[in-house]
């Protein structure tokens, strides 16, 4: 049977728990094993990165007037648009308008009381959001 | 009627929910066997289904094809609900759990918070199993996680009815009904051929030929102040694989773990014996083909787009020649 090697790198994502997975002993008989992979760490961070990144570029564009804080705090609660859409269930023409700053500004509470549900924060927090 | 429940940790969730669920309901099944017999191995590349701006890549058939076909593999039946109104999904968990049920649910891990905070993203299709309540707080057995873990009601719910791709919708499910003869050499034997040719099916973006489409995405890859798409794309492949999937091609170990016990079934043991090794060999290439698009990403000067297709294209090869054998079975 063929080796399998298990991987006892570190991941620090995981916080102290640990996967297993399948390996193969000399008899070919299977079980599970704990193991650690700084490959998963590292794919799993640059996705968090990615996020991270994202809403950082937002800020500058709210900045600039360009987007709107409902695309900050889309990327914060590491949702692409798509989801967000689904989340706040309207129609993604209307969620792609919101993401504009001079159409946010003039959404009424009820509106963006749906993006605050959405987003876990207070109406506050969503009007008065400064960079 | 779950008396005997006992939590374990496994590779996979779903396959997981389901080996503790039958076994805890009288049929002891293990991971591998609900994998293999519900044919679960598979690779889909869909460059035109974007999901965070990437293209969608599975090392497994879709999510709750575990639950829906072993129902129909095993001739179990299984209550499955969905639910519109969280309060009304609650009562009736509360009531099953009351009941001593150990039921199963579909969620998304990212309301879910006990998970580790980088591990939590949008993925809406994460089992796990209830099995205990007390005052507010649900008790879990989740089968990636070494121990039992606790829920609060108000963000299990919200885990089991977010939004977006996959929604659960309040998902629960258990077994009714096991029927007691299950002849296995039969199920495991259609299991089997049927796997084998959907991973040789003609359609260019799944199975063999979808490795192959992928592979030849990646060399076609140009640097040119394309860095940042690079780095996402590539590790967006490793986490499909590592993460979302099992230890870096552990759906291929899942799957000789399941050839290596079929063989008590009284198959052609050289035949099995040949195709698990092949796939032991396709999961160690696809762990190798992980460690080239990280260290790539990590270091993108180092970037050989030629390279790391070829390790696809091997892996790839290793399982065209496990599932034509496998055809004979």
């Amino acid at each position: 049977m063929e080796k399998i090697d298990i991987p006892q790198e570190e991941n620090k994502i995981l916080e102290g728990h640990r996967k297993v997975m399948y390996v193969s002993d000399e008899k070919g008989e299977f079980h599970t094993e704990n193991y650690g992979s700084s490959v998963e760490e590292f794919a799993t961070k640059t996705a968090v990165e990615e996020f991270d990144l994202l809403a950082k570029e937002s800020l500058k564009k709210i900045q600039l007037n360009e987007a709107s804080p409902i695309e900050y705090y889309m990327y914060k609660n590491r949702m692409d648009f798509p989801t967000l859409v689904s989340v706040v269930g309207m129609f993604s023409f209307r969620v792609k308008r919101h993401l504009k700053m001079k159409n946010f500004k003039k959404l009424s509470d009820k509106i963006l009381n749906r993006y605050c549900e959405a987003f876990n924060i207070s109406l506050e927090e969503l009007k008065g959001f400064k960079v | 009627m779950n008396k005997e429940f006992e939590h374990s940790q496994f590779a996979h969730c779903e396959s997981g929910t389901i080996s503790t669920l039958l076994t805890s309901y009288g049929l002891k099944i293990s991971e591998p066997m609900a994998f293999g017999i519900t044919s679960c191995l598979s690779f889909v590349y869909l460059p035109f289904i974007k999901i965070s701006n990437m293209p969608l890549i599975a090392y497994r058939q879709m999510p709750k094809n575990i639950i829906n076909r072993i129902s129909k593999v095993l001739n179990i039946k299984m209550e499955k609900r969905k639910y519109k109104d969280p309060i009304k999904a609650n009562e009736e968990l509360s009531k099953l759990i009351n009941q001593n049920h150990l039921v199963g649910l579909q969620t998304s891990v990212f309301y879910l918070p006990y998970f580790p905070k980088d591990m939590r993203f949008h993925f809406n299709a994460h089992n796990l199993m209830v099995y205990k309540k007390e005052g507010n707080e649900y008790f879990i057995s989740d089968p990636v996680f070494e121990d039992i873990v606790k829920c609060d009601e108000k963000e299990l719910t919200k885990a089991r009815f977010a939004k977006g791709i996959f929604a659960p919708k309040g998902f629960l499910y258990y077994p009714k009904q096991i029927p007691t003869n299950i002849d296995f050499e039969k199920i495991i034997k259609k299991a089997i051929k049927k796997n084998a040719n959907s991973l040789l099916t003609p359609f260019p973006y799944a199975g063999v030929k979808g490795m192959r489409k992928l592979a030849k995405s990646i060399a076609l890859l140009k640097l040119d102040n394309n860095e940042r798409y690079i780095k996402n794309f590539l590790t967006h492949i490793v986490r499909m694989q590592e993460e979302i999937g099992t230890g870096g091609g552990g759906f291929r170990f899942l799957y000789a773990a399941f050839l290596q016990e079929s063989k008590k079934y009284n198959l052609d043991e050289n035949l099995l014996e040949e195709a698990s090794t092949l796939f032991v060999k396709s999961g160690n290439t696809l762990r190798e083909f992980a460690l080239l698009c990280v260290e790539s990403s990590r270091n993108l000067d180092k970037f050989n787009p030629e390279k790391i297709s070829e390790k696809l294209i091997e892996a790839s090869k290793y399982e065209e020649e496990a599932s034509k054998l496998l055809k004979r079975v």
